[in-house]
């Protein structure tokens, strides 16, 4: 597979695990908003874990795509020189202890993120700071130690010593990327994270403005991720364990994952949420409330409007879930559900469109749990499919994760005339029952239902669907909701706002 | 040799004096078993054979001619000793043993040729004009020692001590019994008895191997040629220790002052050599306080440390097994200084006895007494060793033998030019100053343990 690359580009955009390798709705999005801008070139900065964990492209790169890199952050973790001892720049060190002790929750957060500019800067290529230094000096080593010694409550030091490595190597690697960087005038990255640090890395070294756009919170994606990781070891025993504290490494990466969040956000300029409770949360881990503001996801209604004729008078008795089959999806929840609507609406159909290739473990769970449940004949996974073929067979979309940001499965329902049933996650209680006054006024567009609580997705789910009247309501209030709040001129339009600004900010233009 | 430590620490779990002495007799005959019984062999030769009708130059050559077998074949086969075991341990731990007695097959092949070929070669060169008799049964002798001591290390690789020492002895018997019988066939006589007892050890041995191993499957392999499994540094620190040992005694050999030709171009340092052998019999309780020591208590912590740093150990537990590795060390060398001391002093009583005795005249004290003291050395300096293999720091052991070998030579050299009232105190300093850096580099690497464990590997 060749990649294209260029010699300069307008807009590089900073991806970490999504687009082009991983399919959702980040990458979708990604998608959306590079198709819509064709008059800008963009380079496309990959991050992914390690090259095996992802196989060919899920996307064709639009031809506006003028240059792509991928890196992985956890291959060769070990730089290629051969280890050999060595004493560590002991400036640079005293400046990393310095900066950890700004770490500390009662210190003010304005001077640790200078100590954390000022470490960043020693790691650039040719800085004090080296990756071979962090890896085998002895001053590393003693840091190390020193710190396992005050802050570790778990008593494994070969995992405490490997989580260390595993989380900071990475950030020389960024390092050298942003070093190596095309020319481009702005910075868009998609999370913060490892890619939110090279954003304001590159953001610190060039002085280009960094728009950050953020779907979900990635410190609480990765809360979750670290919550179910089995990788993450809690080597205390039964003495040692309060249930109710973290491990110390799950602990560990969260801070250290909140610090980057940090390093980010002060770097960034304006700074995106998809809905409110999400911007809310920004301000809450560090971003300045006035850099903040909410641009929904918008789709083009065109696509689905077409879809509303096709669907015969009657609403299916279709319940379907749209949406990769993986925990965080919390499909169980939905197959339980769907045993309770069978009972009740004994022609009801759950379908699962999906793939379930991401976690083969889980899926694998799911069919059984749909035998167990002697529900072979009523719940069907049907693997990827297009949604536009799907709308008009369906019902009711359901969302029954554990967590989301602004799917955008509820908008396509809407457009194509199909209510939702979704759990209270994210912006779906926004979605449904609308955020200001006037949009509540329009009517709810489904039902909202706790996550978790197969019997009230059920209840609510029936309840629309053997009502024909309020089917009808909630299928008018979806269509006028999506049509006067989430369409993707609007949010083209303020992406277009955005990026305006941003180039006038570009050190050229000044 | 870490197989000994089980049986050492069923003998001192008894916690008895009874099995305090049985242990410490058990790892003396082990550590030290297969040369001590060709000293004593070659001695106990000599003893009987001088005092009847054999003229004394006879045994005089016989020994020389031993000798020189014995260093010849221990300096050649030290290219592969080191190397050879390493590479038998590694397939042992991945679970090949099948491959163990081809590969020793495919071993002894070459080693055998090479030490064909070189004999051949010397017999023209070294011994020219001799009998052809004698001139063969050298050249067998050598080739036998060669793959005698290729054996002694794959069997101690094996942990198969007991066998092995009972091997020893019980060859080492027959020798002497030979000897007694066939000198009346003179130099070739008593010759002939050594060969043939060696004969029978390589056959005791490769029986037992065999025994062990008998797996169908090819005869012979030469694995330990690929060069992903070879380890040229091993090599060398066999080879370079073992000429490192004797490349004193070789000086000596062949500074006319010190020396006189015996047979051939073979020549002999008399007033160097017995004290030497005789020295080197003092170094047994040293050995069976390293092997005690090494092998229990250093094993043991040296097990809990990398067991610990694998298996999740807190900081504090893995210094703490470094730290009783580290006190180990230190009580095996306090130890072996306290109980070599006790061999030297016995040597400066009861030398002069000894050496009436055995009918060696009283100028030969001296040089005793100095070469006691640098055997003991050499006792504590193999310990230092083999810590370092412990610890797989193949380079620093090669940088001691390097400089061992260099400090023999020049301290040997520089006392040959002083006079004789300094003979043995080259060696003695050589081994003394290795054993001094020795002691500094293994201070500075356990010091930094945990660091090159976790950061350099």
């Amino acid at each position: 597979m060749t990649f294209p690359t260029a010699d300069r580009a307008d807009i590089a955009l900073l991806l970490e695990g999504t687009f082009p390798y991983v399919s959702g709705g980040v990458s979708s999005w990604v998608n959306q908003i590079i198709r819509a801008f064709p008059e800008y070139r963009f380079a496309i900065v990959f991050l992914g874990s390690r090259r095996e964990d992802y196989g060919d492209p899920k996307y064709p790169l639009p031809d506006n795509v003028v240059h792509f890199e991928a890196h992985y952050l956890y291959d060769d973790l070990v730089s290629r020189a051969e280890p050999a001892s060595r004493p560590g720049n002991g400036e640079a060190y005293a400046l990393i202890e310095q900066m950890h002790e700004h770490f500390a929750p009662d210190q003010p957060v304005a001077s640790a993120l200078q100590e954390f500019r000022s470490v960043a800067r020693q790691m650039l290529p040719g800085g004090r700071l080296t990756a071979d230094d962090f890896l085998y000096s002895e001053a590393s080593w003693e840091m190390i130690c020193d710190h396992y010694r005050r802050f570790c409550t778990d008593p494994s030091f070969v995992d405490y010593f490997w989580t260390v490595r595993i989380m900071h190597t990475p950030l020389w690697k960024l390092a050298r990327v942003a070093k190596d960087l095309l020319p481009v005038r702005v910075l868009h990255s998609v999370s913060t994270g490892y890619a939110g640090f090279l954003g304001a890395l590159l953001h610190q070294t060039r002085d280009v403005p960094l728009v950050l756009s953020e779907h979900g919170i990635y410190t609480k994606e990765r809360k979750i991720d670290l919550f179910k990781s089995e990788w993450i070891r809690d080597n205390r025993n039964v003495f040692q364990r309060d249930p109710t504290e973290l491990s110390y490494f799950r602990q560990m990466w969260i801070g250290f994952f909140e610090w980057l969040g940090r390093f980010c956000y002060d770097a960034a300029d304006p700074i995106v949420a998809l809905y409110e409770a999400n911007r809310l949360r920004q301000v809450a881990d560090g971003a300045p409330d006035g850099r903040t503001q909410n641009i929904p996801n918008g789709i083009a209604l065109a696509r689905f409007a077409p879809l509303r004729a096709l669907r015969p008078a009657e609403p299916p008795p279709v319940l379907c879930l749209i949406g990769r089959v993986v925990p965080i999806k919390d499909v169980k929840t939905f197959i339980r559900a769907m045993r309770r609507v069978v009972n009740r609406m004994p022609a009801a159909e759950g379908w699962i469109a999906g793939p379930e290739d991401e976690d083969k473990a889980y899926a694998a769970e799911c069919h059984a749990l749909v035998r167990s449940l002697g529900l072979e004949n009523h719940v069907r996974f049907l693997g990827f499919q297009k949604v536009e073929d799907l709308m008009p067979k369906i019902g009711l979309t359901i969302l029954s994760s554990i967590s989301e940001a602004l799917p955008l499965v509820i908008l396509e329902g809407y457009a194509a005339g199909v209510p939702t049933v979704s759990t209270d996650v994210g912006s779906c209680r926004q979605l449904v029952e609308g955020l200001d006054d006037a949009d509540r006024a329009i009517g709810p567009s489904g039902a909202i239902v706790n996550i978790a609580d197969p019997q009230a997705l059920a209840d609510a789910a029936v309840a629309l669907l053997a009502d024909g009247e309020a089917w009808q309501a909630a299928s008018r209030a979806g269509i006028a909701r999506v049509e006067r709040y989430y369409t993707d001129r609007m949010m083209f339009d303020r992406y277009r706002q955005v990026y305006d600004g941003a180039f006038a900010r570009c050190p050229e233009a000044r | 040799m870490a197989g000994i430590g089980f049986e050492l620490r069923r003998l001192l779990r008894k916690n008895t004096l009874i099995g305090l002495v049985e242990a410490y007799a058990y790892a003396g005959i082990i550590g030290s078993g297969p040369w001590v019984f060709s000293i004593v062999g070659i001695l106990l030769i000599g003893l009987f054979s001088a005092s009847l009708v054999v003229p004394s130059f006879l045994v005089t050559q016989f020994q020389t001619s031993v000798t020189y077998l014995v260093a010849g074949s221990l300096i050649l086969t030290g290219l592969v000793q080191l190397a050879f075991t390493r590479f038998i341990s590694d397939r042992l731990f991945e679970k090949k043993r099948e491959q163990v007695l081809p590969n020793l097959h495919g071993l002894l092949l070459i080693v055998i040729l090479a030490a064909s070929l070189l004999g051949s070669l010397l017999l023209f060169v070294a011994l020219p004009g001799l009998g052809v008799a004698y001139r063969l049964l050298m050249l067998a002798g050598f080739v036998i020692m060669c793959a005698v001591w290729v054996l002694t290390v794959l069997l101690s690789g094996m942990k198969r001590y007991q066998a092995i020492v009972l091997l020893f002895a019980g060859s080492y018997a027959l020798i002497v019994v030979l000897s007694l019988l066939l000198r009346p066939l003179g130099l070739e006589g008593l010759l002939g008895g050594f060969v043939f007892g060696n004969l029978v050890l390589l056959c005791g041995m490769w029986l037992l191997t065999v025994h062990d191993f008998a797996d169908p499957g090819p005869f012979l392999r030469f694995d330990f040629l690929r060069r992903e499994l070879a380890y040229p540094t091993l090599m060398a620190i066999g080879f370079l220790y073992n000429l490192a040992v004797w490349a004193d005694k070789f000086m000596f050999w062949y500074f006319p002052p010190t020396s006189e030709p015996i047979i051939g171009s073979f020549r002999a340092s008399l007033i160097y050599d017995l004290p030497v052998f005789l020295s080197y019999l003092s170094i047994i309780p040293g050995m069976a306080v390293f092997l005690v020591r090494i092998e229990t208590d250093f094993v043991e912590y040296y097990n809990k440390f990398y067991d610990a740093v694998r298996g999740g150990g807190s900081l504090e537990f893995i210094e703490n097994m470094r730290d009783e590795m580290v006190y180990s060390i230190q009580q095996g060398l306090g130890e072996i200084g306290k109980i070599q001391t006790l061999a030297i002093l016995t040597t400066f009583v009861a030398g002069p006895a000894l050496l009436d005795a055995l009918g060696i005249s009283q100028l030969y004290l001296p040089l005793l007494y100095v070469q006691v003291i640098g055997a003991g050395l050499q006792v504590a300096l193999m310990a230092v060793l083999n810590v370092f293999f412990y610890l797989d720091q193949r380079r620093i052991v090669l940088f001691l033998c390097v400089e061992f070998l260099l400090l023999n030579v020049l301290f040997t050299a520089a006392t040959l030019w002083l006079g004789a009232a300094l003979y043995g105190y080259g060696f003695t300093l050589a081994v003394l100053l290795t054993l001094a850096s020795g002691l500094v580099l293994l201070s500075r690497q356990l010091s930094r343990l945990e660091y090159e464990t976790f950061m350099l590997q």
